[in-house]
């Protein structure tokens, strides 16, 4: 919320509504002077007064609201506006009640000093002797008065005419009249000679005449002055009375007058004496409300206006904490908050800035981090990088193709740990686990393994890494599987051997033969029959070891030489089926478990049955008594790409443990009789497919081989 | 010196004063008997009867020299449909007042004149026949139309002394006027 600036010491506004606030108590202040003009106006300026009090209590209230709800929203600087408030609140309030209660006092002591015993006392003695001596002279002129109507008295109308005139000389009143109890008068004499009519009674005193029978009292006269009224009857019929006004003295008046006027206003001010305290009380309160409203109410404004830059403030520094380093805020003033808020502006532009630099070499870093992410995920080797205490780090993805572990089960792991979860690796892991821990400098050792997927054998780095101060830091292994590589060079040894037998052997086999047979031709017949007979047996012998020498140098030769492939989409399974078909009448029992019946695969038929061949063959011969064959075909799918899984299981006697690293080597063999190189083309054939062959180690009842071929096509489950 | 209780005592009447509601336990006010419009030669008078009454209050403030003033407000008003308008209106002011040198009662009338009374209730009964002096003029009233004759005796609280009026407005003891006495006038 933005506040206008307030221009201090104080805005125009507010000036103009303390003016309208002091004119409106000073008119309110006079009005209570009973002479002063506003005294009219007076019920009217409370009410104005009262009104503004409401009003401005009012607006106090909603502020007051209004900070109260944004405390609790726990709104920027609300807290500073409460206590700033608070603080305002309380200085002002305290020394104005003080003011206030002893302005009370005060007043109240001052309308009570008015007043004492004394006074009341001698005012009322004032009037009563006042009343004393109009009593005394009145009742002086009733006595006159009687003593002219017994005068009067039985007289006839003419006669009072006649004598009237010269009482009223003696008696030395203003005026003097008889007159019937009707009204009509009889004579009169005034001391007034234009006055032809006596001033007669008016109905009030004829009233009061005929209950009482007489009337005296004191009535105003001509000129402000005084005069008594006497009126008595002149018979004892009533038929006639007698009036006669006294003149009553002007000093005497005037003291009489002095007396009354003083004590109706004393006994006006007793009377006045709580309503005028309460009324002084009401005025005081109102001052008090009025200038202590209007000053909280402008202390809102005000402390608002000042709290404003800080609140904005807040704001920017809770816009920072959360990453916001834009924030600019305006500066409202030039005075310390605009300075704080100039500085604060500064800094937020330095932030920024340094913040864009850290993120420009933040981005940098993460750019060349995911350039060498990129090269080492796309690798050949497995790189693993190891921390000081031989936690794995990281790895590519490499590791896990060579491996067959998911990568994210590497991360923070030890490798005695990931032994422990994967058997198949506890041999490699714990002989790189050695490595590492003795290792002080660049190693390097090739580690051979059963592995998953068979023999593995592995060509593995190891760099010790180390801080500028000397410490360890960590390590780097790398290994790439050298497995394919080393058979490829066995393959190729093989090649040359097969290559240098037939040249060396195989040529002077032919003559050797043909000698032998020129031997029985020509001697046979000259050497009597049991030297030729035993002749012809030794040339046999003779000739048939080179007809086998020649076979044998025939076969490796074929082993060494490339094949060549007639390659067609073909059903695994009727091939399958076939060679069943083919081997059980020579006492094979075979158990199937194929997951689809349709397998195509993109292969040489010919190699693909020699190969079924060679292992249906190895199992018979590997049988003594009634041959089983398990044949097992399943969908595997590694690196992206789906295998048909072919597993061949005999009931034979199965491979020694150290059989199993050579046994697809040429020449290896456990039988009395043959070459040795049944699984040798076995294993190349597979190769050449460009899949993977390996003794299943986890199958103990006879021999296990497993066999994965790249499929084309795998058909629905079965 | 005052004690704390009656300072108390004032803070709290102030209070007392200031709440808007009132305990109107005794009414004081003044009762209008008849008020009726006389038809002259030329023109109309007025003639009312008004019973005036004092609370203990108003009759203490009267006897330590408060005056106290009346106004006879009379109108006349011609019904309308949707609300009446007022064609005529008279005020009679009668101020009444007690001189303690010579025990009697003061009425001041309209016209300035002084009437004295040795008894409160002279006085009453001299204020209680207002005096219209002022005729009203018989062109006033058109015929068929319908008027009201509206009479009140309003007890006029600004007269009083500065201390005592915002009080008189609050305190039942000075709700002195009478209400409206209306009267059909048909001509």
């Amino acid at each position: 919320m933005a506040y206008s600036k307030i221009k201090l010491p104080a805005s125009a506004s507010i000036f103009i509504l303390f003016g309208f606030i002091l004119l409106s108590l000073q008119l309110m202040s006079s009005s209570t002077q009973e002479s002063s003009e506003l005294s009219q106006m007076h019920s009217w300026l409370l009410v104005i007064n009262t009104l503004g009090s409401i009003t401005l209590l009012a607006l106090v209230i909603v502020n007051t609201y209004s900070l109260v709800r944004e405390l609790n929203k726990k709104a920027a600087g609300s807290r500073l506006t409460t206590r700033m408030v608070s603080l305002f609140v309380l200085l002002a309030l305290a020394p104005a009640a003080i003011v206030f209660y002893f302005s009370v006092q005060f007043l109240h002591q001052g309308i009570d000093s008015w007043f004492n015993v004394e006074i009341d006392r001698a005012m009322d003695d004032a009037l009563e002797l006042s009343q004393s001596s109009l009593t005394q002279r009145m009742n002086w002129h009733i006595k006159q008065t009687r003593q002219i109507a017994t005068q009067l008295e039985n007289k006839s109308d003419t006669l009072i005419a006649l004598e009237i005139g010269s009482l009223w000389a003696e008696s030395g009143a203003t005026e003097i009249a008889a007159f019937s109890s009707q009204g009509r008068v009889i004579a009169s004499s005034s001391v007034n000679p234009s006055d032809i009519l006596p001033h007669l009674p008016d109905e009030q005193i004829w009233l009061q005449l005929k209950q009482n029978k007489e009337y005296f009292a004191f009535a105003p006269g001509d000129s402000d002055g005084m005069m008594v009224r006497i009126i008595l009857p002149i018979d004892r019929d009533q038929n006639q009375f007698l009036q006669v006004l006294y003149p009553v003295p002007v000093r005497m008046t005037d003291l009489a007058d002095s007396i009354e006027f003083a004590f109706i206003r004393y006994q006006e001010m007793t009377f006045l004496r709580n309503s005028l305290k309460t009324s002084f009380s009401l005025i005081l309160l109102l001052v008090l409300l009025l200038s202590l409203l209007a000053a909280i109410w402008v202390a809102f404004i005000s402390i608002r206006n000042i709290v404003a830059p800080v609140k904005e403030l807040v704001k920017g520094t809770k816009a920072v904490a959360e990453g916001d380093y834009k924030q600019q805020l305006p500066v409202m003033s030039q005075d310390d908050l605009g300075f704080l808020v100039e500085s604060f502006n500064q800094m937020t532009k330095r932030i920024a800035r340094s913040s864009d630099e850290t993120r420009a070499a933040g981005l940098e870093v993460e750019n060349q981090r995911a350039y060498l992410e990129t090269i080492l995920s796309n690798l050949t080797a497995g790189v693993i990088s190891f921390d000081a205490s031989f936690h794995i780090r990281t790895a590519n993805q490499a590791a896990y193709r060579i491996l067959h572990i998911p990568v994210s089960h590497f991360v923070s792991q030890t490798l005695p740990h990931l032994a422990s979860q994967h058997n198949e690796l506890a041999e490699l892991l714990e002989a790189i686990q050695h490595l590492l821990e003795k290792a002080d400098d660049i190693w390097e050792q090739r580690i051979v393994f059963l592995g998953p997927n068979g023999r593995q054998e592995l060509l593995c780095r190891g760099t010790p890494l180390f801080l500028q101060n000397g410490n360890r830091m960590g390590a780097v292994v790398v290994f790439d599987d050298v497995t394919d590589l080393i058979q490829a060079q066995k393959n190729a040894a093989w090649g040359e051997v097969a290559r240098r037998l037939a040249h060396e052997i195989k040529n002077p086999l032919t003559p050797i033969q043909l000698s032998a047979e020129r031997l029985q031709h020509k001697l046979a017949k000259e050497l009597e029959d049991s030297s030729a007979e035993f002749l012809q047996r030794s040339t046999r012998t003779i000739v048939q070891q080179v007809e086998a020498m020649k076979r044998m140098v025939d076969d490796f030769a074929e082993y060494a030489r490339p094949s060549k492939k007639q390659v067609e989409r073909i059903n695994l399974i009727d091939l399958i089926h076939e060679m069943q078909s083919l081997y059980q009448p020579s006492g094979i029992t075979f158990n199937s478990a194929f997951a689809s019946d349709r397998v195509i695969i993109e292969a040489d038929p010919v190699s693909i049955r020699q190969v079924l061949h060679n292992l249906l063959k190895n199992a018979q011969e590997a049988t003594a008594a009634q041959c089983q064959v398990s044949i097992k075909i399943n969908k595997v799918i590694k690196n992206n790409a789906e295998y048909a899984e072919l597993g061949i299981y005999d009931n034979g006697s199965g491979l020694h443990t150290d059989q199993i690293e050579t046994i697809f080597e040429p020449y290896v063999t456990t039988k009395t009789k043959g070459t040795g190189l049944g699984l040798a083309i076995v294993k190349k054939i597979v190769e050449e497919h460009g899949g993977v062959i390996w003794v299943d180690t986890s199958y103990n009842a006879g021999a296990g081989f497993v066999i994965q071929l790249p499929v084309f096509e795998f058909g629905n489950s079965q | 010196m005052p004690s704390l209780a009656s300072t108390f005592k004032s803070y709290l009447l102030i209070c007392l004063l200031l709440w808007p509601t009132l305990s109107v336990a005794e009414s004081f006010v003044a009762q209008i008997r008849h008020a009726k419009l006389i038809a002259n030669d030329h023109n109309f008078s007025v003639q009312a009867k008004i019973d005036y009454e004092l609370s203990p209050t108003a009759k203490e403030a009267l006897h330590k020299g408060v005056p106290l003033t009346w106004i006879v407000r009379l109108e006349i008003r011609q019904i309308g449909s949707f609300w009446d308008s007022t064609i005529y209106k008279q005020a009679l002011p009668y101020q009444l007042q007690f001189h303690a040198l010579l025990n009697q009662y003061e009425v001041l009338t309209p016209n300035n004149e002084s009437e004295m009374f040795l008894t409160l209730n002279a006085a009453f009964r001299f204020m209680s026949t207002p005096n219209f002096t002022k005729p009203i003029p018989a062109d006033l009233l058109q015929t068929g139309q319908h008027y009201k004759l509206a009479v009140k005796c309003q007890f006029d609280r600004e007269s009083l002394p500065v201390p005592l009026r915002p009080f008189s407005y609050l305190d039942a003891q000075w709700f002195l006027s009478s209400n409206w006495y209306l009267w059909p006038i048909q001509k």
